[in-house]
């Protein structure tokens, strides 16, 4: 047991140090804004892990949770002249707030509801983004401040990267604690056995908007660092394609385990740059692999670690015996 | 005044039966294998590229013989489909093979580029001009949408109550563990539901190419708004999809006149969540204890 708990802290400790290292290796400033995205979208994928990994519940729209975040953001700083962090405090309340107003009507009623609803907000947002004047129309809002610490001009993607690095770090542990709390173990009952959960006394439409509630709120997070980070934001970023990659992130790196989230979260961002050689028929492949790996290896990137293990120590014995 | 009026209904009910149709095409699947088909709008699309693209080529215009092969072809790629996604993936969390249609969808979306070229096409003569009746004037693709429609449901539904494999696949929705004991072969049931689904789909395709211009996004609205139609209608439920779609496009449609058009889409939208909060089991609920 001891030996299990040293060895898991030995991982984690080799992945901070490799995460604080990569800024020095040289990138340039194309590949490290990856890199930012790639730690912005892990917090949405972790976020996304409540309701769709924990609880079950297929949501696609995360894309609009992320722009209106980012739009709160954008719209209090440029247009209010707030600060950054004051306004930061406004897109978790926005995230709340949408987790609530939707999540009450589609998780009220036991189904598929909420994948339907997600939708057809996602839709709304967008459209209402590109239509509306005092959001920019288009055009989007541009020359957002960006966050100050002490004096300290957080504008280059390296410094984004620490940024995000750090806050990335306090979710995961928050998302840690919540995971390995009572409401945690809800959440799991939910998707295991919904009858059973009700027996237990615990209420059921309930603990579904909690878990919802909670991926809103990561989701408006993230996208109100993506419009410091990044500067400018428009509506066509906010598409129900981003919404589907945010699912395939979180299925492809493996539900319910924080690991795979973040593995999901970087292996998609980075998949243009990896199949960028493949030319007109990126998309193709790219859609393609997804599919094979989602019947072939429904677990997740995460599941093939003990696999690949196991083949291992096959092979190691055959070479013994 | 009320010739504008009419003549916003009754294109109103066209998109009606268009979406109606959609919500029949997704619940088909819906019942048999308990997923949602999120490939839907792009095999609608792929079957109005495969339609205008390669049959209408092909066949030099006779129209009849190419919606037929079309909707065939459909049919055959769904059965195949249902061997490669909808069966293997039937025990595992809905949300793998959900998240599988996804990227089919993708991949046929981008097959349609690869085979036919990143141009938009359009469909030429198919179902074009105007007819009159009693002053409404209106598109000939209106009237055989609304004609085609009505005769589909209908066939549909007779197929469903008097056929042996119709028969089957309502038991099979209701209880597969039950309808298996009962000797039905589910695993062929679930084929044949498919099957029928994308041949909807491939229908859906040909009527919807004379509508829009024939490009990758041409029904992505359609798509979403058939969801929609099958909610406000009652979910899982094919009467219901009908009446749902019916009351989405002539409300939608009526809105126009009163908004701008640009916010078509959110009223669609928004009358889907109205109706989740104020009636979540639709205008025609059925009972499934």
């Amino acid at each position: 047991m001891k030996n299990l708990r040293t060895s898991k802290a030995i991982s984690i400790a080799a992945v901070l140090i490799v995460a604080l290292i990569v800024p020095q290796l040289g990138f340039n400033d194309y590949i490290m804004t990856i890199f930012v995205q790639g730690l912005l979208y892990s917090i949405i994928v972790l976020g996304l892990n409540f309701i769709t990994g924990m609880t079950g519940q297929m949501n696609l729209g995360n894309a609009a949770v992320f722009g209106l975040g980012a739009y709160t953001a954008a719209l209090s700083t440029t247009k209010l002249g707030i600060s950054p962090w004051l306004a930061m405090i406004l897109v978790a309340l926005m995230g709340w707030l949408i987790g609530l107003v939707l999540g009450y009507p589609s998780l009220r009623v036991k189904g598929v509801y909420l994948t339907l609803t997600t939708i057809a907000f996602n839709e709304i947002v967008r459209l209402c983004l590109q239509n509306m004047e005092w959001t920019g129309g288009v055009g989007g809002v541009r020359s957002i401040p960006r966050f100050h610490i002490f004096g300290f001009l957080i504008n280059t993607p390296v410094r984004n990267y620490y940024f995000i690095l750090i806050i990335l770090v306090f979710v995961i542990f928050i998302t840690y604690r919540i995971i390995h709390s009572k409401y945690g173990r809800a959440f799991i009952a939910v998707r295991d056995n919904v009858d059973a959960v009700e027996t237990c006394g615990i209420k059921l439409s309930r603990i579904k908007v909690q878990a919802f509630t909670l991926s809103t709120i990561y989701g408006a997070i993230a996208g109100g660092l993506y419009a410091s980070f990044m500067g400018y934001v428009s509506p066509t970023t906010f598409t129900m394609n981003l919404s589907m990659s945010f699912a395939v992130m979180l299925i492809i790196g493996g539900r319910c385990s924080i690991a795979g989230c973040i593995i999901g979260a970087f292996v998609i961002s980075f998949a243009p740059e990896l199949l960028r050689f493949l030319g007109t028929y990126y998309q193709f492949t790219y859609a393609l692999i997804i599919m094979l790996a989602l019947i072939f290896n429904p677990n997740g990137l995460v599941a093939l670690g003990p696999k690949i293990k196991h083949l291992f120590v096959k092979i190691f014995h055959k070479a013994e015996a | 005044m009320f010739a504008m009026v009419t003549q916003l209904i009754v294109s109103g009910v066209a998109t009606g039966f268009i979406y109606g149709l959609t919500a029949i095409e997704y619940t088909l699947i819906w019942n048999s294998c308990g997923l949602l088909n999120f490939a839907h709008t792009k095999t609608i699309m792929f079957s109005a590229y495969l339609f205008v693209g390669t049959f209408l080529a092909i066949m030099a215009n006779a129209y009849l013989p190419a919606v037929i092969c079309t909707i065939i072809c459909i049919a055959l790629f769904g059965v195949l489909i249902a061997l490669i996604i909808f069966i293997p993936l039937r025990n595992f969390t809905r949300l793998i093979a959900v998240m599988a249609t996804v990227m089919l969808g993708t991949v046929l979306n981008e097959g349609a580029v690869l085979i036919w070229g990143s141009a938009p096409m359009s469909a030429g003569g198919f179902l074009d001009g105007r007819v009159e009746i009693g002053g409404v004037v209106t598109s000939l693709a209106n009237i055989y949408i609304i004609v085609i429609s009505v005769l589909v449901t209908i066939g549909l539904r007779l197929f469903m109550k008097k056929t042996k494999p119709g028969r089957a696949m309502i038991c099979v929705a209701q209880d597969k563990v039950a309808a298996s004991l009962m000797g039905v072969e589910v695993k062929r049931s679930m084929a044949l539901s498919v099957a029928i689904s994308f041949a909807i789909c491939g229908l859906l395709g040909c009527l919807c190419a004379p509508l829009f211009r024939v490009q990758q996004t041409m029904v992505d609205m359609v798509g979403l708004k058939g969801f929609a139609a099958g909610v406000i209608g009652g979910f899982g439920n094919t009467t219901g999809a009908i009446a749902g779609g019916l009351l989405l496009g002539v409300v939608e449609n009526l809105a126009c006149m009163v908004v701008p058009s640009m916010y078509k889409d959110v009223i669609a939208f928004t009358l889907l969540i109205l109706f989740l909060l104020v009636k979540p089991n639709g205008l025609i609920s059925v009972k499934k204890d």
